[in-house]
């Protein structure tokens, strides 16, 4: 087994895909987080489906190229979201109805077009990513979106978490709150496209999701949330890599959301906010502070 | 008295629906003005308005001291989210967000001056508590702090004691009083004919597409009330009766 484990350092594409998942993980962490607190879990899986037809056209036009994935995907991000905001806003239907109308339509189209054009990649491999898929070209996107995130969330931050919090104050505030909400959207795209290659574009966003879950059972403030969401995501990047290549057939996005999802139920089942914490009450009375006020209250 | 915003000839609505027209008012500095109405009057759409988040089917609004740069507000509790993961601190020192820049922290000026606003809500104490573990009461006292923190000459409060104790509202009311000796227009929307009309020195009575400004014991009579479809005639003359008695002891 530790040979196994120490020979895996000797393959490049081991050594290129730990550290591709390493800087995506810095990237996808705080996308994670506030697609979480900001109640749009479910928005950035169709999200994640709705830009499949713009890789594969792109694809299909040009080739496996990073230059045609991160326009064809862009294309396709910014597509459905303006078309689900037109929906919303001009039909009966609500943006959460609109958006899983596009992205069944988006998810079906794009697999139909990938498998007409008689692609040499295998549709597996497309859907659930593969560790052999990290090129220099992806090592340089993974690099790009992480460093364009990490600034940008340096330069909205403070907006993002007001707007979160209380979207109507926020709207008060600003004279152009949907700069934030697009911008959000962008990073979301972006970073669903730095995933593709590791974990295809059905398990992109588990990366984003699970650790951000997982990490808002043990953190009661923003800072704790964002570090911890970064060290599930790396953990599971690192643990993931690990089984995909000691069991050859599995691809890596599964292995590594499967992880990811370990440490969810882990912390749903130990987490101080999860089911631990309101199971273990009555014996944390004196230092639980959910406990504490309901014990004030009852005092007074 | 100062005018904070002069309002003229004001037509209130949607592409389909004007709720009022004709609306004439000044909001003046160091006055409490109280909106009342019916569900779908128009309390929230003229509160939108104030905000400049929609603009008025016709009419001027005009602010002689200009346009201030903050607005205090405070919306209904029920649109805010209490699992968000920050403090009681971070949530009053929201407030003044955009005095701080986009990213260098609170400097000590600032952290006091939030833990004064937390002193003068009552929940300096639980400053470093999360939200989720709070009362009721205990988060709308935290969100007028983040009030106090916006030190703004206009202050919108959106049923403020909906869902808050009596000793609360009592505390809180003490703080509207002292926004009103700084100077500061409060504009308070009500839901029912309650104890803080007292706190108001005029009302603005919205309903039956009409709008009726003035001081509050001039607007709010039974007529007017039932006239504008806020109350029925059997809810009036029950909720006037004592009113009504005294009137009759005069008249003898």
């Amino acid at each position: 087994m530790f040979e196994l484990l120490s020979e895996m350092w000797d393959f490049a594409f081991m050594r290129r895909a730990f550290v591709a998942t390493t800087v995506l993980s810095a990237s996808v962490a705080p996308v994670g987080t506030f697609l979480v607190l900001r109640r749009l879990s479910l928005a950035g899986e169709a999200m994640a489906h709705a830009i499949t037809p713009g890789i594969v056209i792109g694809f299909v036009m040009a080739g496996l190229s990073v230059f045609s994935l991160l326009i064809g995907g862009l294309l396709a991000g910014i597509g459905v979201a303006a078309l689900t905001a037109l929906l919303a806003r001009k039909t009966i239907l609500r943006s959460d109805a609109s958006l899983a109308s596009l992205y069944l339509i988006a998810l079906a189209l794009g697999i139909f077009i990938l498998s007409a054009a008689g692609s040499a990649v295998p549709l597996k491999s497309f859907l659930f990513g593969s560790i052999l898929g990290i090129d220099d070209a992806s090592m340089m996107l993974v690099g790009g979106v992480a460093t364009f995130t990490l600034v940008a969330f340096a330069f909205l931050l403070r907006p993002l978490i007001v707007s979160t919090c209380d979207p109507v104050f926020f709207e008060t505030q600003t004279r152009w709150p949907w700069l934030v909400d697009q911008g959000f959207m962008l990073l979301l795209v972006l970073n669903l496209l730095a995933a593709f290659k590791t974990l295809g574009t059905l398990m992109a966003v588990g990366l984003m999701i699970l650790p951000a879950t997982a990490a808002r059972y043990w953190a009661s403030t923003i800072t704790g949330q964002l570090a911890l969401s970064f060290a599930f995501a790396l953990a599971s990047c690192w643990i993931g890599l690990t089984l995909s290549y000691l069991f050859p057939n599995t691809p890596s996005g599964p292995a590594i959301v499967l992880v990811a999802g370990g440490f969810f139920l882990i912390s749903a089942v130990l987490g101080p906010l999860g089911f631990g914490g309101r199971l273990r009450k009555p014996s944390v009375s004196k230092t639980h502070p959910v406990a504490q006020i309901q014990s004030e209250e009852r005092a007074q | 008295m100062s005018s904070v915003l002069q309002i003229r000839d004001l037509t209130l609505g949607y592409r389909d629906l004007t709720l009022f027209r004709g609306l004439d008012m000044d909001i003046e500095a160091g006055s409490t003005l109280a909106v009342l109405g019916a569900n779908g009057a128009g309390k929230s759409t003229f509160v939108k308005m104030l905000l400049g988040l929609l603009n008025p089917l016709s009419g001027n609004l005009h602010w002689p001291q200009g346009k201030p740069r903050e607005i205090g507000y405070l919306a209904q509790m029920t649109e805010f989210d209490r699992r968000f993961p920050i403090r009681v601190r971070d949530l009053a020192a929201m407030g003044a967000w955009r005095g701080f820049g986009l990213r260098s922290g609170l400097n000590a000026e600032a952290r006091k001056c939030v833990d004064k606003a937390l002193e003068e809500v009552g929940v300096l104490d639980i400053a470093d508590r999360p939200l989720h573990t709070l009362s009721g009461g205990q988060l709308q006292r935290a969100l007028f702090a983040r009030v106090i923190m916006q030190d703004a000459p206009l202050i919108l409060l959106d049923e403020p004691f909906a869902a808050v104790d009596q000793s609360t509202e009592a505390h809180l009311l003490t703080i509207i009083r002292r926004w009103r000796e700084e100077g500061r227009a409060v504009v308070l929307v009500v839901h029912d004919l309650s104890s803080v009309l007292d706190h108001c020195s005029h009302a603005l009575l919205l309903g039956g597409q009409e709008a009726t400004y003035g001081a509050v014991n001039e607007v709010l009579t039974p007529d007017r009330l039932v006239a504008q479809g806020y109350l029925s005639e059997s809810q009036a003359s029950w909720m006037f009766r004592d009113s009504a008695a005294r009137l009759e002891v005069a008249d003898v």
